[in-house]
């Protein structure tokens, strides 16, 4: 098969940018180790979960190859011994993630037609935890803030001239001179008079930094970003993809790709990799597949991180200007299912009694009186120090996932938490972690018939290290064909989405000047029957327009 | 369409159905035909969609299908498990003039008993009878069952090879597909793309063993596109990505 790209790795990243240079008229195959799609950001069932787990748990050999490259991206792996059953219900994402409403993905998956195959849900709560059982509710719009309860009048003043200062342009005004690399808590405090608990819920709820050192810039733009999410499909910002998220949404790409005539081969490792030789002509790269006869040929191939490359002087494109470099580090992650859901109203604080001090605007909806909501899917965060045991400079998460989402059957609850290393720690995972679930899992509703505590059904724990950066070796101005890698994406929550389209789309733009340097065009077929042939075409965005086909709806 | 099924208030139901079998036996060509009536020999139809769709009218009610085609992930066995969800009906196709397709479309069946809702309508489509029909023998007439209009794919039974070659051409006899058929309880039906037997009452059989009434009841409140939104929980209420971006027309095919 001879192609104009061989893509390897069906992350969300790679995946995108599949589907858009398959859209644009380019013949694409695209290829990835495992029997399913997604890469490192997959979405599993509990059976393929734990396969995933004991495979890189298992020691190998470490010559360079997919295998062990994963034994060394994902470590301090632990998990419960139990099995889940209805494994295939489960929907469990090895990236989990919350979706800004309005964004480079959201954007992409309407420019593609992928949105069409995806189902997403609104995230319903986002809460801070505030002590030993007890959580309040983060505001997410100048609305929650003015019907809050746990707010005093004052503080709802300062929040909400804070509020009107983010969502708008920022950039300009007085309070921000001078003070872009400010730590941002300590900007909440000197700017805007925020402290204790409402700059927490800012800083780390609201703004999503990792710690309290993160500058006031990218948390400006990332609240900004936010509040302008709110109200698109909802009053959250945040939407969860069903199904577990970016692994479907990966799919989806997938299949539009496919179906615009890229070729998809899974389960196949990658046996060799030849290098083009200088001689020959309209030189390409010859790719091998362990068990399949047929081998590929193309003049541009596209690699994430992983997929091992043979060592030759290779124009590795890559510009190495990590977008958000704050945000590479080790990530504890932990997995947790459970059969009780989530509630964030604390039952021990009467509602109204933190609004001490004088209201009035506020009285008015009485009847709110929190009840034991059962959250389907929601957040908590964790500010540094707030947890005994727990990380005192690091923010660590919980994101929760249940029915609502299509990823856990009936009554059961995917728990992902994750928690920055920001600092060189020998400890595990588990170690990490086990603070967090505990206190996490003391928030859910006792069941009535036996008061015992939570039990989790099934718990995984790992490390997760950032992958290196492409070796920008000495591109040795060669007359090779270019290997293009990803850049890295963000690993923050609501970021990474956002983060692996952007990324997309940059690679997306860079294999089309490969492509067009190797003499490569993309053409797209044009004409109906007789007079059916395949044409050039200029690329011109990175979505080329929906064609509107009518429905065919005539009956038959 | 003329006699218009109007009077009583007609319900309609969207139904996911996805096509599986080995590369080549016919499942583009079979939804084309279905879908446009229309063939083209020796070469892939591009289908070049998301999904197809074709609507279907029973006695009493109206069945809109919306036929996902493999989009050659079928070829390396690289189907994301996104084809399968919330699929109500499957046709699993095999081309009588290759006996391994058979062996193919039965690990097929496998596949969806494991992966696709456990009530999925399954039909097996024996594909290309066309090419083990002497010409003196033309195709049956293919549209007794339908109501709406004979559409005209039978017209072309001229086209059949020579007859000599006739029925040596075929691998699978249809008793030995049948049994199995029977068997694994999927509908069965021999089909060709190219004369258009059989692919009317492929679909309208299926339509008519679709549980529609547990459909509608599953899916009450849901967006109602099969595909997309949950079918299988029901209550809970999705969001439609396009629905804030431009209020387009629910229109499927690009
Ligand atoms: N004679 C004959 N050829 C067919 C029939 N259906 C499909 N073909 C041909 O078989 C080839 C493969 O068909 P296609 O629809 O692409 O198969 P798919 O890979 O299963 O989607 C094409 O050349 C078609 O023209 C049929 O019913 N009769
Ligand atoms: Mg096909």
């Amino acid at each position: 098969m001879d192609v104009d790209a061989v893509v390897l790795g069906s992350g969300l990243t790679e995946s995108i940018a599949a589907a858009a240079l398959s859209k644009a008229g380019y013949k694409v195959a695209h290829l990835d180790v495992n029997p399913y799609y997604g890469g490192d950001n997959a979405s599993l069932t509990a059976d393929e979960l734990v396969s995933w787990a004991d495979e890189r748990a298992a020691a190998g050999p470490s010559n360079p190859s997919y295998a062990s490259a994963q034994r060394t991206k994902f470590t301090s792996i632990s998990r419960s011994g139990s099995t889940l059953p209805q494994s295939r219900q489960y929907s469990i994402s090895l990236s989990p993630a919350i979706i800004p409403s309005v964004g480079p993905l959201i954007d992409a998956l309407i420019a593609s037609g992928v949105s069409r195959y995806g189902g997403f849900k609104l995230l319903e709560k986002v809460a801070i935890y505030t002590g030993p059982g007890s959580v309040k509710p983060v505001p997410g719009s100048k609305e929650d803030v003015f019907k809050s309860k746990e707010l005093s009048l004052l503080d709802k003043r300062r929040l909400m001239r804070f509020l009107m200062f983010a969502a708008g342009d920022f950039e300009g005004k007085k309070e921000f001179e001078g003070k872009e690399h400010t730590p941002f808590v300590q900007f909440l405090h000197q700017v805007f008079s925020l402290d204790g608990q409402t700059a927490a819920a800012i800083a780390y709820a609201l703004a999503f930094c990792v710690s309290a050192a993160e500058p006031t810039l990218p948390a400006l733009q990332r609240i900004r970003k936010y509040l302008r999410s709110t109200g698109r499909y909802g009053p959250s910002p945040f939407l969860v993809g069903h199904y577990g998220g970016l692994g479907e949404i990966a799919q989806g790409f997938c299949r539009t790709a496919a179906v615009s005539g890229a070729a998809y081969i899974l389960a196949h490792n990658v046996f060799s990799i030849e290098i083009p030789s200088q001689s020959e002509e309209g030189r390409k790269y010859k790719i091998i597949l362990e068990g399949l006869d047929e081998s590929l040929t193309c003049d541009l191939l596209i690699a994430s991180s992983g997929y091992p490359l043979p060592e030759f002087p290779r124009a590795v494109t890559n510009d190495s200007t990590d977008n958000e470099s704050s945000n590479i580090h080790p990530i504890a992650r932990a997995i947790v299912v459970v059969d009780r859901p989530l509630s964030f109203s604390s039952p021990e604080v009467p509602p109204a009694s933190t609004a001490s001090d004088a209201e009035g605007a506020d009285t008015e909806e009485e009847e709110q009186t929190p009840q034991k909501q059962e959250l389907d899917t929601a957040l908590l965060v964790f500010p540094p120090s707030s947890l005994e045991g727990g990380s005192s400079v690091a923010v660590a998460s919980v994101l929760v996932t249940g029915e609502g989402s299509i990823s856990a059957p009936k009554g059961k609850w995917v728990l992902y938490l994750s928690l920055p290393l920001l600092e060189q720690t020998t400890r595990s995972a588990e170690a990490l972690l086990r603070p967090y679930v505990d206190a996490t899992l003391s928030l859910t509703v006792p069941d009535s018939a036996s008061p015992t505590s939570t039990q989790p059904l099934f718990t995984l724990f790992y490390i997760e290290h950032p992958d290196l950066p492409p070796s920008s070796s000495a591109a040795s101005e060669s007359q090779i064909p270019s290997i293009l890698a990803p850049l890295r994406s963000s690993t923050l929550l609501p970021e990474q989405a956002d983060s692996a389209t952007t990324n997309a789309e940059t690679l997306f733009w860079k294999a089309v000047s490969a492509l067009k340097a190797a003499g490569r065009r993309p053409k797209r077929r044009t004409g109906e029957g007789e007079e059916e042939g395949e044409e050039e075409v200029e690329v011109e965005g990175f979505w080329p327009p929906l064609d509107i086909v009518d429905d065919p709806e005539e009956d038959w | 369409m003329a006699d218009g099924a109007s009077g009583s208030a007609e319900r309609s139901v969207q139904v996911k159905l996805v096509l599986l079998g080995e590369a080549a036996v016919g499942k583009s060509s079979v939804v084309l035909r279905f879908v446009s009536n229309e063939f083209q020999a020796n070469k892939e139809p591009t289908i070049g969609a998301a999904f197809l769709t074709q609507k279907c009218r029973l006695e009493d009610r109206v069945l809109r299908y919306e036929i996902w085609d493999t989009a050659g992930q079928e070829r390396f066995h690289s189907l994301a498990p996104m084809y399968y969800r919330n699929a109500q009906a499957a046709v699993v196709v095999y081309d009588v003039t290759k006996a391994s397709s058979l062996e193919k479309a039965k690990t097929w069946v496998k596949e969806l008993q494991r992966q696709a809702n456990p009530n999925i309508v399954i039909a097996l489509a024996g594909n290309k009878v066309d090419l083990v029909q002497s010409s003196t023998a033309p195709a049956a007439a293919a549209t007794s069952e339908s109501e709406d209009e004979a559409d005209d794919a039978t017209a072309t039974p001229g086209e059949a090879p020579a007859s000599g070659e006739s029925d040596s051409l075929r691998q699978v006899p249809r008793e030995e597909a049948e049994a199995y058929a029977q068997e694994a309880g999927l509908l069965f039906f021999e089909t060709s793309a190219k004369t258009g037997e059989g692919i009317v009452e492929l679909f309208t059989e299926i339509a008519k063993k679709i549980p529609i009434d547990q459909i509608l009841a599953s899916s009450r409140g849901g967006a109602g596109r099969p595909g997309a939104a949950g079918a299988r929980a029901g209550a809970q209420e999705g969001v439609n990505l396009e629905e804030n971006a431009a209020k387009s027309k629910d229109s499927c095919n690009c």
